[in-house]
């Protein structure tokens, strides 16, 4: 109910029911993009599971973050077309549940 | 001789490449994007700046002001005054924190700016050093974008972003801190690149027409129709064709606080200002129209009040060029997301002719009674001034030719119902932000940016004395501001709200002022005192008539209220036009 704009329709309560997302971002690689990215989210107060940014390796100039996020649907497309606003960031998109974090984040590590 | 001149081949010398410093290559960007005006405070870190702004006297104008936070100010009354991008220069650590309201405030309002401030020497960087603050850090919350710069090489670049982020999409402030070594270093001459695209910047979406029929679908549909304008509106341009909307359709239109003069006033589809001290019945209507279409605002909470009980009824179209404002507070049934201007240009056209008279008549069936329960007393009354009556008799003196800033609380929102306004930005104040303070610095801004028309600041005695040091700028710049301080003794707003909320315990908001006009003319400025009814007339017509700064205090009734009201957690329908009996 906190971030409700309106009292929730009983048949899209889900929408404000918390639940893990993956989030994957890719931006451009400047000094201060990860923290305007999590300035957004502590703004909205969602709870940061668990997260990894790295450096793409063809190109040290652009790199990316995946988050495991734990929030509501809403909010999810709330924080979304807030971090596509920013500047350097390019591509942001999210799904349910934690398995793209964990996939995504092997490959970062098998790479490094 | 001539042995060794055979044998010697003489070539031609090498031209010298002509070398500046990074200092030099921002003050010749600056020139290249067509600024002329720049608000600032020197100090260790930015003085390789300065003393390249030295030798540009003849293309740049620098205001000394006497306080960053008066620069910022300053720039943002130029930026909405004029259109163009404000500009701002401060040091280091203490210099550049101080910018931090300004930004913060022409970030939620969505002023242009770019502020350069000096950083400590790269290899300082992270010491501690002495006024050595981590400003890009500090102000990302409040900066659509801002970098660090720490070679002169990447000055132009850097500087041809910036204004291309500031002015494009939803405008806003960016900043850009400049290290010291970088200043001082020498770079080859170079040729301006302007910024035109940024790869994974998208600042202005394409109309999209499925959305416009749409949206045009819906409005068909409705008998009680309803547009909200907001800021967006001026943004873009777009008061022609936001007129040309309601003409043809005949949909009333309410203007938001910043969206104040993109819409005459004097129209006859003009239905008045909403918000927690708007006018009446765009309030109460609000929750009886059956489609509400929004352009260029942000259903700010002042505008919406309790959310849960805002337009329930209504079928909501959203245009806005900032996705990020769509469904963010109110769930929409439809939304336009593009630019302001090229969305109603698209919607006239789709959009069929109409007309609502008694939908119309409703607004001036309430109007009748705001009139009845609350301006009447407010012009008629015979004991003490009400801001109300000042207002008032300044709005019809101006005419709406003016440009009128205002401070944040009381007389802000009095000036908002009872300003005349003819033109889009010509009416100034600090909106999402609220930042008292705002207004003396601002009008000083907007005076330097439109010098043909007269600039008036309204402020009340507590916001005044916020940047009242900025009258030492206004002295030594001779800039014509006119200064109207409604002065209640009180930080009336906050005493209004203790008095209907808090049991009347006026706690810490009673002021004892110093005597303003012995402060104004210790700067050289005109002043003059009212207390009478009698002297208002007359006051305000020397006020105005002035060709130099002037500064009018009137003293107005120390309990005097702001109403109709939406009281905090109520409902925009649920509008008070007096203080509740209990």
């Amino acid at each position: 109910m906190r971030f409700c704009w309106r009292l929730p329709n009983p048949e899209k309560i889900y929408l404000h029911m918390k639940e893990e997302f993956t989030l994957e971002i890719q931006a451009e690689n400047n000094f201060s993009v990860l923290n305007r990215i999590i300035n957004i989210l502590n703004r909205r107060r969602v709870r940061i599971k668990r997260m990894m940014a790295h450096e793409n390796e063809q190109d040290f100039k652009r790199g990316g973050v995946i988050m495991l996020l734990f929030t509501t649907p809403d909010m999810m497309d709330r924080v979304t077309d807030q971090l596509e606003k920013l500047i350097e960031v390019d591509l942001v998109k999210y799904q349910k549940g934690n398995n793209r974090y964990y996939e995504l984040s092997e490959e970062i590590a098998d790479i490094s | 001789m001539d042995a060794l001149l055979t044998k010697t081949e003489i070539k031609d010398p090498q031209p010298v490449k002509k070398q500046v410093t990074g200092a030099e290559a921002l003050l010749q960007c600056l020139v290249e994007e067509h600024v002329r005006t720049i608000f600032g405070y020197p100090g260790g870190a930015i003085m390789p700046v300065y003393d390249a702004l030295y030798h540009y006297a003849d293309k740049l104008d620098h205001i000394l002001v006497r306080h960053e936070q008066g620069a910022i100010h300053a720039a943002q009354g130029f930026a909405r005054a004029s259109g163009k991008t404000g500009v701002v220069f401060a040091t280091s650590g203490p210099g550049a924190t101080n910018l931090i309201t300004g930004l913060a405030d022409a970030l939620i309002d969505s002023t242009p700016l770019v502020c350069i401030t000096g950083q400590v020497f790269a290899h300082l960087l992270g010491t501690d050093a002495f006024q050595e603050t981590d400003v890009v850090n500090t102000t990302i919350p409040v900066t659509k974008w801002n970098i660090q710069v720490a070679e002169a090489k990447d000055i132009p670049a850097a500087i041809a972003k910036a204004f291309y982020i500031a002015r494009t999409g939803r405008p806003g402030p960016v900043l850009i801190d400049i290290t010291k070594n970088a200043q001082n270093e020498k770079i080859e001459a170079f040729e301006y690149q302007p910024c035109h695209s940024i790869k994974t910047y998208r600042p202005k979406p394409q109309l999209n027409l499925d959305q416009i029929r749409e949206a045009a679908a819906i409005i068909h549909t409705a008998r009680k129709p309803y547009l909200l304008a907001g800021q967006g509106v001026i943004l873009s341009g777009a008061t022609q064709e936001l007129i040309a909307f309601s003409e043809k359709t005949g949909i009333p239109v309410a203007s938001t606080l910043l969206g104040l003069g993109a819409f005459p006033t004097d129209h006859p589809n003009y239905a008045g200002y909403l918000g927690m001290h708007g006018n009446y019945a765009p309030n109460l209507l609000t929750n009886e129209c059956d489609v509400l279409i929004a352009v260029g605002m942000r259903f700010d909470d002042r505008v919406t009040g309790n959310v849960s009980k805002y337009a329930r009824q209504a079928r909501i179209i959203h245009i806005d060029i900032d996705k990020a404002e769509i469904n963010k507070i109110i769930k929409v049934e439809a939304y336009v997301h593009a630019d302001a201007k090229e969305a109603l240009l698209a919607l006239t056209e789709q959009c069929a002719s109409g007309s609502f008279p008694e939908w119309i008549s409703e607004f001036s069936r309430l109007n009748t009674l705001e009139y009845d329960k609350v301006i009447h007393k407010e012009f008629h009354g015979d004991g003490e001034l009400r801001m109300a009556e000042v207002i008032h008799r300044l709005s019809g003196i101006t005419d709406g030719r003016a440009i009128v800033v205002t401070d944040v609380g009381q007389h802000q929102m009095i000036t908002s119902r009872y300003l005349k306004l003819r033109d889009p930005r010509t009416h100034i104040t600090s909106g999402g932000a609220g930042t008292m303070g705002f207004a003396l610095p601002a009008a000083m801004g907007a005076a330097l940016a439109v010098p043909e028309r007269q600039v008036v600041a309204v402020i009340g005695d507590g916001g005044y004395q916020m940047t009242i040091q900025e009258l030492g700028t206004i002295m030594q710049y001779k800039i014509p501001v006119k200064i109207l301080v409604l002065n209640n003794n009180f930080l009336g707003m906050v005493r209004q709200w203790q008095q209907l909320f808090h049991g009347k315990r006026y706690s810490f908001t009673e002021m004892q002022n110093p005597d303003f006009i012995k402060l104004a003319s210790a700067y050289g400025i005109a002043a003059k005192k009212v207390t009478q009814r009698e002297e208002l007339q007359p006051a305000l017509e020397e006020f105005l008539s002035s060709t130099t700064s002037y500064f009018l205090e009137v003293v107005v009734g120390r309990e005097d209220n702001v109403f109709p009201m939406v009281p905090a957690g109520a409902g925009v329908s649920e509008v008070l036009l007096e203080a509740p009996q209990s």
